[in-house]
């Protein structure tokens, strides 16, 4: 076999954990304590692939440098066409041949993509080896975890919008079954058919998006194709259409596939409104939390703006109301975090805000704005799936404890978890030079360039290549209406366009900026409460309170490693950003038309810092060295911190909106199904039973009765004879 | 050999079988010994041959005749077979009685069973005996009395 050949690897990446999945799942009860075996060893393999895939990607991009626009990269493979429909068949005013190639596709993104849901993934199965060692149902965990590879890679590999769907739903699938995994238990039970149930509805909003797209495009493919005739199919993200400034639709149609696409993101990636699955979703064993819930199920709704980043970039009102949505989930998400006292929970709120971090920088519809996020996705990968394997570590040794307030200085008997949680709250709250820090400067540094796009620009006036200009320019000719009708025809604007301005970016970058500051207390407030002050152990530890076995601190001291230098080597090499630069949707001529030089941004990254530095300040004078069981300073917040404890009050909005006049439909609907379409039934029942009751006395067993019956019926039809003789 | 006989010959034929068929008829739905069922089923049988053979000399052929001919060969051969079964049944129960066999009857449905007769407390009416032939009768006083009250 040849490995050198992407296409191989490519497929190897999915294939091997889906046959380590259907090997756990034949052989769990043969392999008994060993079912950890397949899952590791099929993940294991394709990271070695997708690690394989990187570098040769990588090589691909390099030779060309940095003032030039980037050029595409992309490598198609196609397996088999699938649902094939003959365009004879269809009606309509032109009919086109419908077939679903089920395609593979390799570019940076979904390079970068593949390693880090094969590298996270990889740790979280061996660090489970120890979690999990015991739980009876560990065959069937490490199954749900090698599919949920499989579904993962396959979602940021495929090359058809068709194919994005299906394991939008697969990926939704394995999280449900994860989150469930203790289904036994009421509220895993509850959590799970929660998260489902929120889901659907982006998944809804993703479905809709596809035939959209369809009726627009005419394809789903991303790649360029070529049909049976032999013509050119210009898929949506093919270079053919990326060449062509005009060739996406702006206006009510462009705006409602986007809004879809946001709305699907927004399901997946719980942001407002969506978000209310998340929390809750910490139900499921702790390594799932982290693989499924931090590190890369979540990130699919970024994945999915990002790589459709030209068809937002034609729409700028759906671009900004991305930014909105992702501002405005960061910040409530934050504040909701500072008083919650489950550790799971507040990561859970710690990692809707993050992605509301990396929605906001997407909705800049910058290059920087988007490689931003990519980064950010990347970094919050490893310091997020840190921080849950290091509170599912906290978790493991209090006997499944998880209430901050039952339990302190950790630090003494915890070392290794508490040195690698420390660096991964200092990388989430952004402190230089941990990898949070340089990924949100970036962030920042977007929303900035956005709001004042033409101080940014002067900011780096002498630079080699005035990106900065240049993309100021490319905003101002999207923004102003008038520019914009010379674009795009008329019909093409659209009136959520008027957000698009720069004093909303000014609003936003504010909002983050307070994030950034909140998301450093609530980090810090938990380390504190959890491994500083008076040693305590809840008694459900019992004796045995002691530091997690090496398969689980290896994986926390690989990641830790990780978050304290991926950020600044990604950030000061620019691999990352020129990496990606490359991915055919960021080489449309509006996203690679903002390119700037990568810079340091000295002022904001002063400004994150002192955010970063306050939130740690004021959880240190709150909770550094202080029981966590009294009373905490958050009550200073009055009404506030109640609003706040009680998730601002969206589940029972909910409940009062949503499910309650659902359950009285659903009531409704079971009494017309029990009395008057079951009634329905039962009188037809009924009819024969009765017949027959009557009838049935004929069957007496007295021969002589039955003789007399037939003398009567011989009678009756010696009678009907006459009758009809005599006339 | 299409002589046609005179009417009433027929219509006296007929009635006879008629009799016969009813006879039995109401033999078969009446009675519930084994035995006298078969009777009365080969009565009406007899019934019916009767009417054919008054048929046939009706219209002057031998159709009727050689029906009437068959029937008497089969019922020889069901009369064989019946009083087997007959036989079998009785060796079953040790009754004649059709009544014993009631199984095939609906499940719920309950089992016929005879009224028992009211026992009644009347004396058994006497009646005359006739004295022994050959022997001079005992003058009998009470008798006598008797006789002069009538």
């Amino acid at each position: 076999m040849n490995f050198s050949d992407p296409s191989t690897l490519l497929v190897l990446v999915p294939l091997v954990p889906l046959a380590a999945a259907v090997l756990t799942v034949a052989l769990g009860r043969v392999l008994g304590r060993r079912s950890w075996l397949p899952a590791v060893a099929g993940i294991g393999a394709a990271f070695v692939c997708a690690v394989m895939l990187l570098s040769g990607m990588a090589r691909e991009v390099t030779g060309v440098g940095h003032d030039q626009p980037a050029r595409p990269v992309e490598f198609v493979t196609t397996l088999w066409e699938w649902a094939g429909v003959d365009a004879a068949g269809m009606s309509g005013a032109a009919p086109q041949a419908f077939s679903i190639p089920v395609s593979l596709r390799l570019d940076p993104l979904t390079a970068t993509l593949l390693v880090i849901i094969t590298g996270v993934g990889l740790l979280v199965a061996i660090y489970s080896i120890g979690y999990m060692h015991g739980d009876p149902g560990e065959p069937r965990f490490f199954a749900l975890v090698s599919a949920f590879v499989f579904s993962m890679s396959m979602l940021v590999a495929a090359s058809n919008f068709l194919l994005v769907y299906v394991f939008w739903e697969a990926v939704g699938a394995c999280s449900y079954l994860l989150i469930g995994f203790w289904f036994s238990k009421s509220a895993a039970a509850q959590a799970a058919k929660k998260a489902f149930l929120v889901n659907r509805v982006g998944d809804f909003g993703l479905a809709v998006a596809t035939f959209l797209l369809w009726m627009t495009y005419g394809t789903l493919n991303f790649h360029d194709s070529v049909a049976a005739d032999g013509t050119l199919v210009p898929g949506i993200l093919g270079a053919t259409r990326l060449a062509d400034a005009s060739a996406y639709a702006g206006g009510a149609v462009g705006t409602a596939i986007c809004l879809l696409f946001l709305l699907a993101a927004c399901g997946k990636s719980a942001q407002l409104p969506l978000h209310v699955w998340l929390p809750d979703a910490m139900e499921g064993p702790t390594p799932a939390s982290s693989l499924i819930h931090a590190a890369t199920m979540v990130t699919a709704g970024i994945y999915l703006v990002a790589r459709t980043a030209p068809l937002f970039v034609a729409c700028p009102g759906a671009l900004t109301l991305v930014s909105i949505v992702g501002a405005t989930t960061a910040l409530v998400a934050a504040l909701i975090g500072t008083v919650q006292n489950d550790l799971k929970r507040v990561l859970a709120y710690s990692t809707i805000s993050q992605l509301g971090y990396m929605f906001a920088s997407l909705g800049t519809g910058t290059l920087l704005g988007f490689t931003a996020a990519i980064f950010h996705l990347v970094t919050h990968a490893f310091f997020k799936a840190l921080l849950f394997m290091g509170a599912g570590s906290v978790m493991h040794a209090m006997g499944g404890v998880i209430d901050m307030r039952r339990f302190g200085g950790l630090r003494r008997i915890m070392p290794v978890t508490a040195a690698t949680f420390l660096a991964g709250a200092l990388a989430l709250a952004g402190a230089a030079p941990f990898a949070g820090f340089f990924s949100k400067d970036e962030i920042l540094a977007a929303l900035h360039s956005r709001g004042w796009a033409d101080a940014h620009a002067d900011h780096h006036e002498g630079l080699p290549a005035d990106g900065h200009a240049a993309a100021a320019a490319v905003f101002r000719l999207v923004s102003s209406p008038t520019d914009a009708a010379r674009i795009s025809a008329g019909p093409r604007a659209s009136t959520l366009d008027a957000l698009d301005t720069p004093a909303t970016f000014r609003l936003l970058f504010w909002m983050s900026l307070v994030t950034a500051a909140l998301t450093a207390f609530y980090t810090f407030r938990a380390v504190f409460m959890t491994f500083t002050g008076p040693t305590r152990v809840p008694e459900e530890a019992g004796h045995h309170a002691h530091e997690s076995p090496p398969s689980m601190t290896v994986p926390l001291a690989i990641l830790a490693v990780l978050s304290a230098v991926s950020g600044w080597w990604l950030f000061s090499t620019h691999s990352l950003a020129t990496f990606l630069a490359a991915t055919p949707s960021f080489t449309a001529p509006a996203v690679a038309a903002s390119a700037t030089p990568a810079v340091f941004h000295w002022d904001l990254a002063i400004q994150g810092t002192l955010a970063a530095a306050l939130g740690i300040v004021v959880a240190a004078l709150g909770h550094l060295g202080r029981r966590s069981d009294g009373p905490q300073p958050e009550r200073f917040l009055g009404p506030l911190a109640t609003l706040f404890a009680n998730r601002m009050y969206f589940d029972q909005v909910y409940a009062a909106l949503i499910v309650k006049p659902l359950q009285v439909i659903a009531l409704i609907a079971a009494f017309v199904d029990r009395h008057l379409v079951d009634g329905l039934v039962d009188l037809v029942a009924r009819v024969p039973l009765g017949l027959g009751g009557v009838v049935r006395h004929l069957q007496s067993g007295i021969v002589q009765r039955y003789a007399l019956a037939g003398v009567i019926g011989a009678l009756l039809i010696v009678l009907a004879v006459v009758a009809r003789a005599m006339g | 050999m299409n002589v046609v006989t005179p009417a009433p010959l027929v219509v006296d034929g007929l009635l006879v079988g008629a009799i016969l068929f009813a006879l039995g008829l109401v033999g078969l739905l009446a009675r519930r010994n084994l035995i006298v069922m078969f009777l009365c089923a080969e009565l009406m049988l007899q019934g019916i041959s009767v009417s054919l053979v008054a048929w046939s000399r009706h219209h002057g052929d031998w159709g009727g005749h050689v029906l009437v001919i068959f029937v008497l060969t089969v019922a020889a051969c069901e009369a064989a077979v019946a009083l087997v079964f007959v036989l079998q049944a009785f060796a079953r129960t040790g009754r004649l009685d059709s009544a014993a066999w009631q199984s095939l009857r609906e499940a719920n449905l309950p089992r016929i069973v005879d009224r028992e007769l009211p026992a009644t407390d009347a004396v058994p009416p006497r009646f005359p005996r006739l004295t022994p032939a050959g022997v001079a009768p005992a003058t009998d006083e009470d008798a006598l009395l008797e006789r002069e009250q009538v």
